[in-house]
């Protein structure tokens, strides 16, 4: 009987479904419905069902050993110097983001948010990358052009686009995979978008910015919109993702690319991850295993128990998302603050910059500065500085290989997780070609060796393998595979 | 005090009177089970706004006279807040007392412990639909909203300026909006299930607004009211016979209007079934709410719908639907919770319903209204 039930969101993507959290006395948890959530109605995806299986408490370590919060803050405190490089990519609240942003400060650093895009992109066009459109204007879009797999990446997405269905919109699918509710699917170049897409200010472009984004794909979808007048939302893998990046304020960042060259290389010693596991988040992921290892000190402050914490120095245990106070800002730009009361995370910051108290109404006075707004309405989205940028010159590569295993980015995948989804999808006619049998998994060979992994018979562009989960066997965003029994 | 009996109460407290509904009986009920010890705990509904609560279990009195008031804008099932085993009340939909019972079937409630306190039910609606109609139809913000209630046809909204706003719920409806589609066909009006059942209809004369009408359907029913009056929390007078007789009427008018939107919505299936159930499942995304929110599923994680679905088999309609299709035509009670958590909004309880009415209508079974069990538990089930 003894509960505590906090309104929060689904730590998902940057939808920010909005959700609650029962936590019971034994700390276990369960997930229930929020039907007056302005962003999702109540409804939620398999990753926000799904929580309760999911989500597992971090535990403070140093050096391999459990340890008190207190110890692990005072070695944490000790072991970042200057020189130390700060990661966050926005799976927390904003002001735990900007605690970092003055930890990182206090030793001459920014704190990386890891969408290098934004590094290589006119600063004029960030806005524009950072905020997108409200989820209602997409219902009533007359054309609208997925660059994502709503169904995978953003799966309550879904509703809106068929909303806009219903209103009369015409939908264009562009990727790897042909999707359901598309009127046309194209697999198409970026040479191509604009003479076979035809959009116009009443148009929707949805596209996807995460850490592997290729600035220049990205610099293409925004000469698209730029020139045809649509409209274009840039949806993000981390529910805070925006808010992180207006925290930032666009600081001079390395990618994550840049960042596991220079652990490489012996340059950065000390690396900080806020709630950010680069293991999960690197398509490469024994790559960054092997760069980690390299590190003097991996210091990990985090709400959840992933792969990262395992290989870390120090573990800074914080509370779970739905616990803490503050704010996050979804793809719309919409802020939205939960019940959670807890500051655990941002006084463990705070005591490592010799500011243990308080700190917490001082970061979000800043928040809502930021914004430019007084005090949090969530069904109000505020008003957003969208500035002019020109038309830029830009030339996408793709490697050219002649069969290419992709990742199907969903929000497991992006935190690491297998729930039903540990399997590749590939054309009938790679199955034929390949002698593949029905409930035999298929031999994917690359560099890195070969693994076993069951398929499934999908509309999926020739000689693209899609996986849904993460494959030991890749080497980055496209890796060349042979298919075999 | 006996089975069959109904009466008019209401509540001693005058705050407990003016904040719930209709005089405030159910109310003053619950908490004085809480406060007499007849329960360790109580089911409601924790007011956030609004459109927006959550269901609380609690012991405590002070929580459960907070909750007070009705809340057409928050559709939600109780019995899944239901422990094993605790001393528990509840305040019940049809639809609540219905689930309530069907899990009593399959043991994960104790009826012997559990007083389910009915309340009649017109309906409810969904909070993002009720407020986009404040908006579209009766020009309001819904931030002006300080309460609601449906009086003779009509879905009446008070704003915080004092002036109420009615319309014709069948005019709402007309638009698209109003009850949802499950509660438009439900004919289940009164929860003659529960051990009581209490609603505004057939209070009459002076006592009209300010009290509830009452009748007592089990032992529990007069245990739980008899122990409120005992407490001193409510006060009862015996229901006259125009009342009984009012009340019958509203029921049998909101049944004829349950039949005619059945008939709209659940018209037979025009061309292919395979094509009409291949079309409307085309976008699910697998996430399994339908399942988890369903009140009547008793299956945990290791379920057949589950057990017989992964999400590499290459079929065109989802095997975990056919099953949950199959396994829930004897125990569906349509209450829509699989609708209103759907992501991509698919319309689940109709198909529900598709496949549980033929069933239920051949067997003659309704679920959830009394403790028979399911045909497919076993033989001899309809009783002669």
């Amino acid at each position: 009987m003894d509960e505590n039930i906090f309104t929060t969101v689904c730590p998902g993507c940057s939808m920010a479904c909005g959700m609650y959290i029962r936590e019971k006395e034994d700390g276990t948890i369960d997930i229930d419905w929020r039907k007056d959530a302005v962003v999702n109605a109540g409804k939620l995806c398999r990753f926000g069902v799904r929580l309760p299986h999911n989500l597992k408490p971090a535990t403070s370590m140093v050096d391999g050993n459990e340890a008190d919060l207190a110890d692990a803050v005072a070695a944490a405190g000790t072991a970042i110097g200057d020189g130390a490089v700060f990661v966050s990519v926005g799976n927390t609240t904003c002001e735990e983001h900007l605690a970092l942003m003055k930890l990182a400060e206090s030793k001459n650093a920014v704190v990386n948010t890891g969408m290098g895009a934004f590094s290589r992109i006119p600063s004029e066009c960030h806005p524009t990358m950072g905020v997108g459109i409200p989820f209602d204007a997409i219902e009533s879009a007359k054309k609208i052009v997925l660059f994502i797999d709503p169904y995978e990446q953003y799966p309550l997405l879904v509703r809106r686009i068929l909303a806009a269905k219903k209103n009369g919109a015409e939908v264009t699918a562009v990727g790897w995979k042909a999707v359901s509710l598309a009127d046309e699917n194209k697999v198409i170049g970026p040479d191509q978008y604009e003479a076979e897409l035809v959009l116009d200010s009443d148009s929707v472009i949805i596209a996807d910015l995460n850490p592997s984004s290729d600035p220049e794909q990205v610099m293409v979808l925004l000469n698209l919109a730029k020139k045809s007048g649509a409209a274009i939302i840039f949806m993000k893998p981390f529910v805070n993702a925006v808010g992180c990046d207006l925290a930032s304020k666009h600081t001079e960042q390395k990618s994550f690319d840049q960042i596991i060259e220079e652990i490489d290389s012996g340059e950065i010693k000390t690396l900080v991850c806020l709630d950010t596991d680069l293991i999960e988040i690197m398509p490469d992921e024994t790559a960054v295993r092997e760069a980690l290892k390299k590190l003097d000190n991996l210091i990990v402050i985090t709400s959840r128990e992933s792969t990262i914490t395992d290989v870390a120095n120090i573990v800074v245990a914080t509370e779970p998302l739905y616990r803490k106070a503050g704010t996050v800002v979804n793809a719309e730009g919409r802020l939205l603050v939960g019940s959670g009361t807890g500051t655990d995370g941002i006084d463990a910051i705070g005591t490592m910059i010799g500011q243990p108290v308080d700190l917490f109404s001082e970061l979000h006075a800043a928040v809502l500065a930021t914004v430019g707004i007084d005090s949090v309405d969530e069904r109000v989205i505020p008003a957003y500085e969208k500035p002019e940028y020109a038309v830029m010159e830009a030339s996408p590569t793709a490697e050219a290989v002649e069969t290419a295993l992709v990742y199907a980015y969903n929000p497991f995948l992006w935190n690491g997780i297998i729930d039903d989804n540990d399997f590749v999808e590939m054309n009938l006619d790679m199955v034929l070609a390949n002698s593949l049998l029905k409930g035999i998994p298929v031999k994917l060979t690359s560099d890195r060796g070969d693994v076993m992994v069951g398929f499934k018979v999908s509309d999926v562009a020739p000689g693209v393998v899609l996986s849904n989960a993460k494959l030991p066997v890749t080497t980055g965003m496209v890796t060349s595979v042979t298919v075999s029994r | 005090m006996e089975i069959g009996d109904c009466y008019i109460g209401w509540a001693t407290d005058e705050e407990i009177r003016s904040k719930g509904a209709s005089g405030g009986l159910v109310t003053a009920m619950l908490a004085a089970a809480l406060e007499k010890e007849l329960v360790e705990a109580v089911v409601v509904l924790k007011k956030l706004g609004e459109f927006e609560a959550i269901p609380i279990v609690t012991s405590d009195p002070e929580e459960v006279k907070a909750a007070a008031g009705s809340m057409h804008s928050v559709p939600i099932v109780l019995s899944r807040y239901l422990e094993y085993g605790t001393k528990v009340a509840l305040p019940a939909k049809p639809c609540d007392a219905r689930a309530t019972i069907e899990q009593a079937k399959r043991q994960q409630v104790n009826l012997d412990t559990t007083y389910i306190i009915g309340l009649n039910c017109g309906g409810t609606m969904h909070p993002a639909v009720t407020r986009k109609m404040l908006e579209t139809i009766y020009k309001l913000d819904p931030e002006e909203i300080a309460g609601e209630e449906i009086d003779k046809g009509k879905l009446i909204f008070e704003t915080k300026d004092g002036k109420e706003h009615a319309i014709k719920i069948d005019e709402l409806e007309e638009e698209g909006y109003g009850r949802r589609e499950s509660c438009q066909y439900c004919a289940i009006n009164i929860p003659r299930m529960a051990d009581l059942a209490c609603g505004n209809w057939g209070v009459i004369g002076d006592l009209a607004g300010k009290g509830t009408f009452v009748e007592v359907n089990t032992e529990k029913g007069i245990e739980i009211l008899q122990n409120a009056i005992d407490s001193g929390a409510v006060e009862i007078t015996p229901a006259d016979e125009k009342g009984k007789a009012i009340r019958e009427k509203v029921d049998s008018a909101m049944q004829k209007v349950a039949a005619s939107a059945h008939a709209k919505y659940l018209a037979p299936i025009e061309g292919s079934h395979l094509d009409y159930y291949m079309n409307t499942l085309s976008d699910c995304i697998n996430c399994g709410a339908c399942k988890t929110v369903c009140p009547v599923c008793a299956c945990g994680e290791a379920a057949k719908c589950t057990d017989f679905y992964s999400q590499a088999l290459g079929y065109k309609m989802s095997l975990f639907h056919l099953v949950r299709f199959v396994h829930l035509m004897d125990s569906c009670i349509g209450c829509g919770q699989c609708t209103d958590v759907c992501p991509v909004d698919i319309p689940l309880t109709h198909l529900y319903r598709r496949f549980a009415e033929p069933l239920q209508e051949e067997f003659d079974y309704t679920p959830g209204v009394d403790m028979r069990t399911p045909p497919f538990f076993g033989v001899d089930l309809i009783e002669d």
